[in-house]
């Protein structure tokens, strides 16, 4: 998951182009992560010194980790740690921006620095992030008056839609003063000492696609299984955050899901865009369900 | 696994009857009723008295444990085994105070209908 972050971040500072995010994010799954790349960001090797060990394999059929044992660049515990580290996921974007030459590996170390440096991350906050911690993504996501609001909630919410929709997600809290309004809502309502009112909305495609992946059938207009389909997905994320609360020692409950088409929700909402592979949907919640009001097809309905 | 076995499903997503519907029929089940909630659930067991019950708990109009409660009314050695998201320690211990016969936690593998197919089985009352 860091991969979508980082990327959107690079994409952010016009570092790459969306056109070449979209192309790596789709090589990365078919990249086998290079010895070079990680020991640069381990601080092990130089990209100068990678470079010359390249040279050298052009020259002879030897591996990455004894070219660089013999050149005294590395030591076998230093390669020991490289391959444990060679399936690590962040490492496939540089691995994939290498390869296809929109950057090279300096370019990317630096990008990977500064996003440490504007993010306030410690050493070992941006080692969670970089192993692809969902909690440390989230943590990162939203502002401190959320995070012990909705911080269990959307970590949990954005697991469940890499398990069970596309694992190719990246989320953003998105400041607009008004929620964009889609044509489909699923809502639901957790009642008890901790309230939260949640909600997906999404366009006619996105909606379908949610309602395929999650039904595990391709899916082709939204009737009642398509709906039936992207409630259940809904409530089950919220059944687990019930159990999970549970756990903590918080009894909830909650109401059955509801499904409106062209419906406009208002209230205190936090808006976290999801931006997944087939496409944006938004996940909305408000600790305050009681003050949020959703308008369907003329009339008003008190959540 | 081809059995006697009538099982009344209970659930409000069409989603989860058509799933359960297909990994009961793949196991064998004789007959498979629907109830989309829990008053239509009542109903059911009035009319046909299932062998085997599966209850989701968040439905609309009567909820899981409501309608479980008049059910075990109705048929005290009624099986009804929840199946829900939601397996908090309260709904967990109001649904086995309520006389529940099992619990499964969503979504629904299909080991999951297998174990209880065959607890329900090996119990003997049902005709294999």
């Amino acid at each position: 998951m860091f991969s979508q972050y980082f990327g959107h971040y690079l994409l952010n500072h016009e570092l790459i182009t969306r056109e070449q995010l979209a192309d790596v994010l789709e090589y990365q799954k078919s990249v086998h992560v290079k010895f070079g790349v990680i020991a640069v960001d381990e601080d092990f090797m130089t990209p100068s010194q990678v470079e010359e060990v390249h040279e050298k394999q052009k020259q002879v059929d030897k591996r990455f980790g004894e070219i660089a044992i013999e050149l005294g660049y590395l030591s076998d515990d230093q390669v020991e740690v490289l391959i444990s580290k060679q399936k690590q996921k962040h490492l496939f974007l540089a691995q994939a921006l290498v390869d296809r030459g929109y950057m090279t590996i300096e370019q990317f170390s630096q990008a990977l620095n500064q996003y440490k440096k504007e993010n306030s991350l410690s050493d070992d906050q941006f080692e969670e992030l970089k192993s692809g911690s969902i909690e440390a993504l989230v943590e990162n996501l939203l502002v401190d008056d959320h995070k012990s609001i909705y911080g269990k909630y959307v970590t949990l919410f954005a697991k469940n839609v890499i398990r069970f929709i596309d694992d190719q997600v990246h989320l953003e809290v998105s400041n607009a003063e008004v929620v964009q309004q889609d044509k489909w809502l699923v809502h639901q309502e957790i009642l008890g000492e901790s309230p939260l009112f949640t909600a997906i909305t999404a366009n006619e495609e996105v909606f379908l696609h949610i309602a395929s992946k999650h039904a595990e059938e391709e899916l082709t207009e939204v009737d009642e299984l398509a709906k039936a389909s992207v409630s259940e997905f809904l409530n089950l994320t919220n059944g687990i955050y019930l159990v999970n609360m549970s756990n903590w020692g918080v009894e909830l409950n909650m109401k059955p899901q509801a499904i409106s088409e062209n419906a406009k929700v208002s209230g205190e909402l936090t808006c976290i865009k999801v931006h997944t592979s087939f496409g944006s949907f938004q996940l909305l919640l408000s600790n305050q369900p009681n003050n949020i009001s959703i308008v369907s097809s003329g009339s008003e309905l008190l959540v | 696994m081809e059995n006697n076995l009538r099982v009344l499903i209970c659930d409000d997503s069409i989603l989860i009857r058509k799933k359960l519907r297909e990994t009961l029929e793949m196991f064998g089940c004789k007959e498979i009723l629907e109830a989309e909630n829990g008053n239509v659930a009542v109903e059911v067991v009035k009319a046909s008295n299932p062998d085997l019950i599966l209850m989701d708990i968040v439905m609309p109009d009567k909820d899981g444990i409501e309608a479980l409660k008049e059910i075990k009314e109705l048929q005290p050695n009624a099986k009804v085994v929840m199946a829900s998201s939601v397996g908090t320690n309260d709904l967990l211990k109001s649904a086995i105070k309520n006389g529940a016969y099992d619990f499964i936690q969503k979504p629904i593998s299909h080991d999951a209908v297998q174990n209880i197919l065959t607890k329900v089985l090996k119990e003997g009352s049902v005709n294999v």
